[in-house]
């Protein structure tokens, strides 16, 4: 135990290193450029959002990152070293859920931590814990079309906090909830992350959630994609829903959207 | 002691007026089915003993069901039913062993595809009955040609649906099991099979009824037990009876084995939208 922890502080020590990152889709020489010579450093447990029009390659970005597809050149480094593949160190939660149909809300659950190499009272303890985290107590034995949208995207969510990723990548994960679940979801994630000290990478098209969620804001460029401007957040870590009202979280919104309708703007005008 | 009263009261109580609301419907439904069947067997019954059908061409319902049952008694029955079952059922098992199998390998591997894609799309829509002829030739005229016969022609079904359903998969469950750090082995079994389980239960729900065919179609043209032989033997001998006592014990054996199939896709694919309609 303390030899893991010993190696926690030092993985610590660093963030996220995104190093002149260009991916094209299509054929090798004549596809499109969907991402064009990215940097970003990501703090260590900083919670960081990708903003940016839709088709900015802000998910390919994350993609990257979570090792889904190979990186064609630049480089990406991790406290576990360069990103080569997939790995259980950086954990991802998809737009649409990507939970295991044919298990149930327990066994989806259960799934990570058994490949987490968890002991099996330990993994139990564990995904009885972060069930009823996302409030899912008395639906664990729930198969995932027996779910609401909502309840689907907390079983996600518990599913990838369970194994305690370093590293926690977000694709737009509550673009298909509804206002008001959507509200309190972003709610819990800020608070679990208050807790729970892990780097967040988020991606979304929403100005308000990125303020309302983010240390810090990347506002990427359309087509191919750019990060144009980074945005710290200024505001306290303890956010309420309060703090909609909050003047300072007001102005720093407008002065962000009017950021991302320049780039929706120049998108629909094409390039240059 | 005085809850043992109390629960059976309400349970009779109780659920007396829900039933009549929630399961009207389909037991309406299931009514119907029935009584269409039973209308029809009444037409057989009663056209065949009053004149109004010739009784040799086709002899009342009573009459077959009464030779049914005292083949039954006798066990001839039992050993006809039997062995085609047991065709019908080895030819489908092998065929799924090899189907299965081979169709996953064909979504995973470009040169097997390239050789059996060609075989595939020739092989499933000819009569696969035509190689009987060859089969007998082969093997010899008992149980051998019948089983590779019924195994080759449900072979077919079997692989186009395991290949068809383990391509083009949804990516998102495999990205997650990979960012877990499942192995792409791992992947195979745990991801790959069940997401295809649902379209190689089809297959498998296709191919079933044609082995049944092709079993009782291979009995029928080779003679011997069985329930297609027992039927053309009947026929030679003019007696219509045993023949529609064959039919009969076709459709029973057909309608069991077929819901049988039903039943374990219920049970696998609990989880599955369609299970809960």
């Amino acid at each position: 135990m303390r030899a893991a922890s010993a190696q926690r502080m030092e993985d610590a020590a660093t963030g996220i290193a995104i190093r002149n990152v260009s991916h094209s889709y299509g054929p090798a020489g004549h596809g499109v450029l969907a991402l064009d010579r990215i940097s970003l450093d990501i703090g260590d447990c900083e919670f960081h959002c990708l903003l940016g029009p839709s088709g900015c390659g802000k998910s390919t970005l994350l993609y990257l990152l979570g090792g889904f597809i190979p990186v064609q050149s630049g480089q990406i480094v991790t406290p576990k070293g360069v990103v080569t593949g997939p790995g259980p160190d950086r954990s991802i939660v998809f737009q649409n859920f990507a939970l295991f149909p044919w298990k149930t809300v327990r066994d989806n659950v259960l799934y990570g931590l058994k490949k987490a190499g968890f002991a099996a009272d330990e993994r139990a303890r564990r995904a009885q814990e972060y069930i009823d985290l996302v409030h899912l107590t008395g639906f664990e034995d729930s198969y995932p079309s027996q779910l609401s949208g909502g309840m689907q995207q907390r079983a996600a969510i518990a599913r990838t906090l369970a194994v305690d990723p370093r590293i926690l990548l977000m694709d737009e994960p509550f673009g298909a909830l509804d206002a008001q679940t959507r509200r309190v979801m972003q709610e819990e994630l800020r608070a679990i992350w208050r807790r729970s000290r892990k780097t967040v990478v988020f991606v979304t098209h929403d100005v308000q959630e990125a303020v309302f969620l983010a240390d810090r804001i990347s506002i990427m460029s359309a087509r191919p994609g750019r990060i144009e401007h980074i945005i710290d957040v200024d505001l306290p870590k303890d956010r309420g829903e309060e703090i909609l009202e909050d003047s300072q979280f007001i102005q720093l919104s407008e002065q962000i959207w009017r950021l991302v309708r320049e780039q929706a703007i120049a998108a629909t005008r094409g390039a240059h | 002691m005085t809850m043992s009263h109390v629960g059976p009261a309400t349970k009779g109580a109780a659920p007396a007026p829900a039933p009549r609301r929630h399961i009207a419907p389909r037991t309406v439904d299931t009514l119907v089915q029935v009584s269409v069947i039973v209308a029809l067997a009444a037409f057989w019954e009663f056209g065949a003993r009053f004149g109004a059908l010739n009784p040799f061409l086709l002899p009342p319902l009573s009459t077959v069901l009464v030779r049914l049952w005292t083949d039954l008694l006798s066990g001839v029955v039992l050993v006809d039913l039997g062995l085609t079952l047991y065709r019908a059922l080895s030819g489908f098992l092998i065929a799924a062993l090899i189907g299965i199998p081979l169709g996953i390998v064909m979504s995973r591997s470009k040169a097997v595809r390239w050789f059996f894609d060609p075989l595939i799309s020739v092989g499933f829509p000819m009569p696969k009955i035509a190689f009987l002829p060859i089969f007998i030739l082969w093997f010899d005229i008992y149980d051998t040609s019948k089983i590779i016969m019924v195994a080759f022609s449900c072979f077919f079904p079997i692989v186009a649906a395991t290949y068809a359903g383990t391509t083009a998969l949804d990516k998102w469950p495999i990205w997650s099991a990979r960012s877990f750090g499942a192995r792409e082995h791992e992947i195979l079994w745990e991801v790959h099979l069940p997401m295809a389980l649902p379209q190689i239960l089809t297959g498998l729900q296709v191919a079933l009824p044609v082995g049944m065919i092709t079993t009782v179609v291979t009995e029928m043209l080779m003679g011997g037990r069985g329930i297609g032989g027992a039927m053309i033997t009947a026929g030679r001998f003019a007696d219509s009876v045993g023949v529609f006592a064959g039919i009969v014990e076709v459709i029973i054996l057909g309608f069991v084995v077929v819901k049988s199939l039903e039943y374990l896709r219920a049970r696998l694919l609990i989880w599955h939208p369609e299970t809960r309609r």
